[in-house]
């Protein structure tokens, strides 16, 4: 007779029965199991409306009085392990029951009613009374308890889930990039040490970017800044063979964006495309503010054609963007792809948001 | 020991240059920024270890491992990968000889010490594990120090004899040092037996015809050659040109 309510950020199993709206709902359910009790009584009681007021009396005293145990030793119960807490709950409202059961009948005794032959309303078998009451009162209490149980554990595994699932979509750099660049760092170091400084520096910003917070959200103007940073490294192991033409002067500078969106992509335009071809390539990174929507397009030359593997990484990679302007944007952002005539392009377009309103 | 550099990015090449320099006792006889300047400089300068990098444009280290042990006395192979776990795994497996990047000095000069042939079953099975197209891109023909590529989709038939397989191809005709057998098996999807000693690939097959004396035969589409079907090979071949499968 209790209603498990929303999720609260505890770990206890048991649902806060303080809460209004917990409150509200076990008056619904009682109500529900004493038309329910009504109903099925019928063939042996013809006074349909008392019956279900008396019903309803019992119910909602051994209800609300389950309720307010409940609440009041919550805290005290989540202090315990599950099973103890359990069963101490258990035997607090089958406690109640009884004591409500007891009260109506004494009640009954004393007003006379239940001595008139009234047994539709006042009980006269004492023993038989409380002994049925305290038999459903356990059932339903161990049962009560079980569901919360099992729900309770049901929501943590889903809010762990959606936990480790924001932390795993955290943009994390390529261990592949991280290993090229130490190298060419160290090729540096010999030959120009000024360059491999300059190098340490720019690998630095961008750890700094992808070990930042994955909710938070960054004027455009400096995730530009990551993904040409970006740029630079890649620029001194590849040389000549990769070229990036930024074209992004209708960009507002200070939307902002979820970090780490468009270094992504340009990152798998090196990796999966420039990188893969002899002569390396152009990457085109075009920019524009249309109406109220920011459009980004990067666009990379590939080879014709690439293993499974490697499809594979660009597709996790573009799915995680997905996923991350899902978040910051619930169905007004989305990332396009597609592959023509050996060109790869990917296009995000997400509203244009001036000021960080959109956390998680 | 004479050496050979191969990697795409000109700084990989440039350290392991002055790490060699410095462990001394090498001669380093060129470098090269992807798989065919590879196996063209191979074949001219006779290394007897190659440091190879194994994600390269165009051929990868794996295959032009592969084709480099067509050479005769091919050189020793040593990999270089700066992070592939699929491919570092089989290296493991396989023991081949391989060096993460950055290279130490220590574990190169180790690992020179220690540098063998690998066989072309071994390297098979490392690119299978590493992920890698099991099947070539090119077949690897050697015209005397040369080595030369030859694009699978340019192939018209491999016709055996006693010693070696001839190819057939768009720009002309090689020898090879391969079985049929293991040809057969890697390029299945395209080519199809139809002799005990010929593979004709499917696309190249401009008609097959039967003889009066009941014999099928195939006619290649670009170089109008006839080739005999054997009796054993004509229904696969009739079954695959049917398009059933």
């Amino acid at each position: 007779m209790r209603a498990a309510q929303r999720a609260e950020p505890t770990t206890f199993f048991l649902p806060d029965f303080c809460a209004a709206r917990a409150v509200l709902a076990v008056v619904l359910i009682v109500e529900i199991v004493a038309i329910m009790f009504t109903i099925a009584r019928q063939s042996l009681h013809q006074n349909f409306w008392v019956d279900l007021a008396a019903c309803s009396l019992f119910l909602l005293w051994i209800g609300l009085g389950c309720a307010a145990v409940l609440c009041r030793s919550r805290a005290w119960l989540s202090r315990m392990r599950p099973d103890r807490a359990s069963a101490v709950a258990i035997a607090m409202l089958v406690a109640v029951v009884g004591i409500v059961s007891e009260v109506v009948y004494q009640v009954g005794r004393v007003s006379g009613l239940g001595l008139l032959g009234r047994d539709d309303i006042f009980p006269s078998d004492h023993a038989g009374f409380l002994l049925r009451n305290l038999a459903v009162g356990f059932i339903v209490s161990a049962l009560a308890l079980r569901y919360f149980y099992v729900t309770a554990e049901w929501k943590r595994s889903i809010e762990m889930e959606a936990l480790s699932r924001i932390r795993a979509l955290q943009a994390r750099i390529r261990p592949h990039f991280l290993f090229n660049s130490m190298n060419t760092i160290a090729s540096l170091t010999r030959t120009n040490p000024a360059r491999a400084e300059h190098a340490i520096e720019d690998l630095a910003d961008l750890f700094r970017a992808s070990l930042g917070d994955a909710h938070t959200q960054i004027p455009l103007k400096d995730e530009l800044e990551i993904a040409r940073t970006h740029q630079r490294i890649e620029q001194l192991r590849l040389g000549e063979r990769l070229r990036v033409e930024w074209d992004i002067e209708g960009l507002p500078e200070h939307a902002q964006v979820p970090s780490l969106i468009v270094q992504p992509l340009l990152e798998n335009a090196v990796y999966h495309g420039i990188e893969m071809l002899p002569e390396g390539g152009t990457v085109h990174i075009r920019g524009e503010l249309v109406q109220d929507r920011i459009e980004i397009e990067v666009r990379n030359p590939v080879v014709a054609q690439q293993g499974y593997r490697e499809r594979e990484g660009n597709r996790m990679a573009l799915e995680n963007i997905r996923q991350r302007l899902e978040l910051a944007w619930p169905g007004r952002a989305r990332i396009q792809t597609d592959l023509t005539d050996g060109e790869f392009r990917a296009k995000l377009i997400f509203p244009f948001t001036e000021r960080s309103t959109h956390g998680l | 020991m004479k050496l050979l550099i191969v990697d795409d990015e000109p700084p990989a090449r440039e350290r392991l240059r002055s790490l060699l320099e410095e462990i001394g006792d090498c001669e380093i006889v060129g470098e090269a920024g992807n798989g065919e300047e590879a196996l063209a400089t191979c074949g001219e300068a006779r290394p007897d270890v190659v440091l190879l990098d194994v994600r390269m444009p165009g051929l990868s280290g794996i295959e032009v491992a592969r084709h480099i042990d067509s050479l005769e006395d091919p050189p020793a192979v040593i990999f270089t990968t700066a992070y592939d776990q699929y491919a570092v795994d089989a290296f493991e497996t396989e023991a081949v000889g391989y060096l993460l990047k950055p290279v130490r000095k220590e574990k190169l000069a180790h690992a020179l010490r220690h540098a063998g042939r690998i066989s072309p079953t071994r390297l098979a099975r490392v690119a299978k594990s590493a992920g890698f197209e099991q099947r070539r891109e090119q077949i690897c023909a050697r015209l005397g120090d040369q080595l030369r590529l030859i694009p699978v989709a340019d192939i018209y038939y491999f016709l055996a004899d006693q010693k070696y397989i001839t190819v057939r191809h768009k720009g002309g005709e090689n020898l090879i040092d391969e079985s049929l057998k293991s040809l057969a098996e890697e390029f299945a999807s395209d080519f199809v037996r139809i002799h005990r000693n010929a593979l004709v690939s499917e696309r190249q097959i401009s008609a097959v015809e039967r003889t009066d004396d009941g014999q099928y035969i195939v006619r290649v589409r670009d170089c109008g050659t006839v080739l005999q079907v054997s009796r054993r090979h004509a229904a696969e071949l009739l079954r695959r040109i049917r398009g059933e499968s």
